[in-house]
């Protein structure tokens, strides 16, 4: 009656990807830990960060730097509420893509994360966007709606696209 | 002015809470009936039957929050008040759901949109799963006593003007648009339903049944988890209950906190959790019906921009309904569907719209501008509209796995047309089909020939869902249904089913009222033979 954990099923589509990319699959580092990002998982959502958000991030260095470290706090607290199952499965998939092959194969990035340029990392996006491979869609719903949520979610960001914020009751 | 809390208040009247931040369980709890759940179909039950004299335990997985603790901000809202911090899924990551977890379930949370169940849908029922007491006439007592309780009634301030544009548009078109009635009492017209009513307004269970049954000496378990029934002889023996943090994890994983020993058993988790408590506790399921026929009422956007301010956040959302698309056509034909328009806040816009970068920035930029349509596809009704399975992962939590038909997706087509078009007539600038592979479109003509040409897919065609219904459902004949027609399940005699998953189609309109109509039928007759009392939600009409 019970079916086997849907993380699973990532991991043997992950592994077969992997695969298909000519490596082996190697160890990977945890996506979260704890619940919250891990150094893997702040790595990819730095770079997903630069490129989903691009035209709303600051423009000048030091600002947009304080942004990104913004999002990704609002990330954490964001997988810290999450169900068990769906931090597993966000761990894996943060794990796999902070890995080469991984980045390589599901992203479709050659450059690391964080050497990669913006229209590098668009075009991976995209890429994923529009796979033919459910994996790699999954993945960019997993990125664009995380990022959507944490980044919109804070007061600081509200008045740039003219939300008032809550009525004063 | 500080805004009375009425759960606060009754806590401090002693109130009778335990589990999470509130008292410590005991090990055993011996009562009359134990309800699982505290949403629509729970908060009803309880009451009747706290009413009728009997000895209720509700036990509820979310937490008890209120009105103090509303501050209309969604990063703090959806953790707190939903399934999987809103962002439940179906098992192909197509679907996401809203869903409520919180004291109140989904109607702590939801728009207050409240229909009667169409009578095309109940004589669906009729027809096909011979649930020949389920006609309108029947029911309609039932509807009225849910409307005089819950304070339903028509919504007479004028619309947002979110929804006013869908009245507008459709009249150009002569497209028959209509007032949705809402369960309000003395609203603010703030806009922020979806993140728990901060006044009170909205007569969700919250704030008017789940209070009536504490008021009357009912137990509430909060922050616990229906594990499992254990079952004997076609009955239900007992209900095993853990305690779980606010994620949803386990506070222990070895420690049953409760077993709870009732007369009678009533579960009412909302589809998805109730056919999962079922498949946990390995309930008889001879015709291999538990869990299917899960209906969601696929849910598709288009975002158009105006040239005046919307400011979709103000206003009661949802006032505006177009049922055109499931009224021209045959139930049973092409997947019809209900025109609404949504509140729109920061996160879920920004989470749902398609798009990244410059193109996601330009769009939320013109976010004051922005006016958000929905089409919620009727499924149910068609040999290709079968719905999708429950079913448990390793952990013990449920997945829906929903299949997107091509027969579906049809639909969606023809939905992202009619709403794309409506938009135009009303004045859109620019209109944006919610689908990966669509753009910002400036005409009608244009808007038309790009989704003429777009795949309609799971995946790249945003689909969403908040009205999850089924799994359970209910059937004339143990072959036809998990349920019978007066809520007992078919094969356990002490256990009664009252939520949304009794539904055996989706409902074709937003499902709370139909849930408290049927359910307060249900409840009566179950007061009826455990009590031997007559009870009503309300008095009948003079």
């Amino acid at each position: 009656m019970m079916k086997r954990r849907s993380l699973l099923k990532l991991g043997v589509a992950s592994a077969v990807v992997l695969a298909v990319a000519g490596g082996a699959v190697a160890s990977i580092a945890p996506g979260l830990t704890g619940g919250k990002l891990s150094a893997a998982g702040r790595l990819v959502f730095t770079a997903v960060g630069r490129g989903m958000l691009d035209g709303t991030l600051p423009a000048d260095d030091g600002p947009k730097q304080i942004a990104l470290n913004g999002l990704l706090d609002r990330v954490d607290a964001l997988t810290l509420g999450l169900p068990p199952h769906a931090q597993e499965e966000l761990s894996q998939l943060l794990g796999l893509l902070a890995s080469g092959l991984g980045r390589r194969a599901l992203a479709g990035l050659s450059p690391d994360w964080t050497s990669a340029t913006v229209p590098q990392l668009q075009q991976a996006l995209q890429g994923m966007r529009v796979a033919s491979l459910s994996l790699r869609q999954q993945a960019y719903h997993a990125l664009h709606d995380i990022t959507g949520s944490a980044y919109f979610a804070d007061a600081s960001v509200w008045r740039q696209i003219g939300y008032p914020g809550p009525l004063k009751i | 002015m500080a805004i009375q809390d009425p759960i606060r208040d009754g806590l401090a009247r002693g109130w009778k809470v335990l589990g999470g931040p509130h008292g410590t369980r005991p090990e055993k709890l011996v009562c009359d009936v134990a309800i699982i759940g505290s949403g629509a179909g729970a908060g009803i039950t309880a009451e009747l039957l706290s009413r009728a004299g009997l000895q209720v335990v509700i036990v509820e997985e979310g937490p008890l929050k209120s009105s103090s603790d509303f501050k209309q901000i969604e990063a703090q809202a959806y953790p707190q008040l939903y399934q999987e911090s809103a962002a439940r899924k179906t098992a192909d990551k197509a679907i996401n759901i809203l869903q409520g977890r919180c004291v109140g379930g989904s109607t702590t949370v939801n728009w207050t949109s409240s229909f009667r169940t169409p009578t095309a849908t109940l004589a669906y029922w009729q027809d096909r799963f011979g649930l020949a007491t389920y006609g309108n006439d029947a029911l309609a007592p039932y509807f009225q006593q849910a409307e005089a309780r819950l304070s339903i009634g028509p919504w007479l301030v004028a619309a947002n003007e979110n929804n006013d544009l869908l009245r507008r548009g459709a009249a150009r078109l002569g497209i028959p648009a209509a007032s949705i009635a809402r369960n309000v009492k003395g609203c603010w017209n703030l806009g922020s339903c979806g993140m728990g009513c901060p006044t009170n307004a909205k007569q969700s269970m919250l704030v008017t049944t789940i209070p009536a049954a504490l008021d009357k000496g009912a137990v509430l378990l909060v922050e616990t988890r229906a594990q499992k029934f254990v079952l004997r002889d076609g009955q239900v023996t007992q209900l095993q209950c853990l305690a779980v943090k606010p994620n949803s994890a386990l506070v222990d994983t070895a420690q049953t906190a409760t077993t709870i020993i009732a007369k009678h058993y009533v579960l009412a988790a909302g589809a998805i959790n109730s056919p999962a408590l079922l498949l946990r506790s390995q309930a008889p399921d001879p015709h291999g019906l538990l869990g299917k026929r899960t209906f969601l009422h696929p849910t598709v956007a288009s975002a158009a921009i105006m040239e005046q301010k919307v400011e979709g956040w103000y206003g009661a959302p949802q006032t505006i309904y177009s049922d055109h698309f499931l009224d021209t056509q045959a139930i049973d034909g092409p997947v019809g569907y209900k025109l609404e328009a949504p509140p729109l806040h920061p996160v879920i816009f920004a989470s749902t719209v398609s798009g990244y970068g410059q193109q996601q920035a330009d769009l939320l930029k013109q976010f004051p501008h922005t006016h958000v349509l929905l089409a919620l596809l009727r499924d149910g009704f068609h040999d290709q509209s079968r719905g999708g399975t429950v079913s448990l992962r390793g952990d013990g939590s449920p997945q829906l796995d929903y299949p997107l038909t091509d027969f579906v997706m049809d639909g969606a087509r023809r939905a992202l047309l009619s709403m794309a078009e409506i938009q135009f007539a009303s004045g859109a600038r620019q209109v944006l089909p919610v689908h990966e592979m669509a753009a910002p479109y400036t005409s009608w003509a244009q808007t038309k020939q790009a989704i003429a040409a777009l795949p309609m897919k799971p995946l790249l065609t945003k689909v969403v869902s908040a009205h999850v219904m089924g799994g359970c459902g209910l059937g004339g004949t143990d072959k036809l249904g998990v349920t019978q027609p007066d809520g007992v399940h078919w094969q356990i005699s002490n256990l009664s089913i009252h939520d949304g998953s009794l539904f055996p189609t989706s409902i074709g309109a937003n499902p709370q009222l139909s849930i408290y109509g049927v359910v307060n039928r249900l409840a009566q007759g179950l007061a009826k033979r455990l009590a031997d009392k007559e009870v009503a939600l309300a008095a009948p009409a003079s």
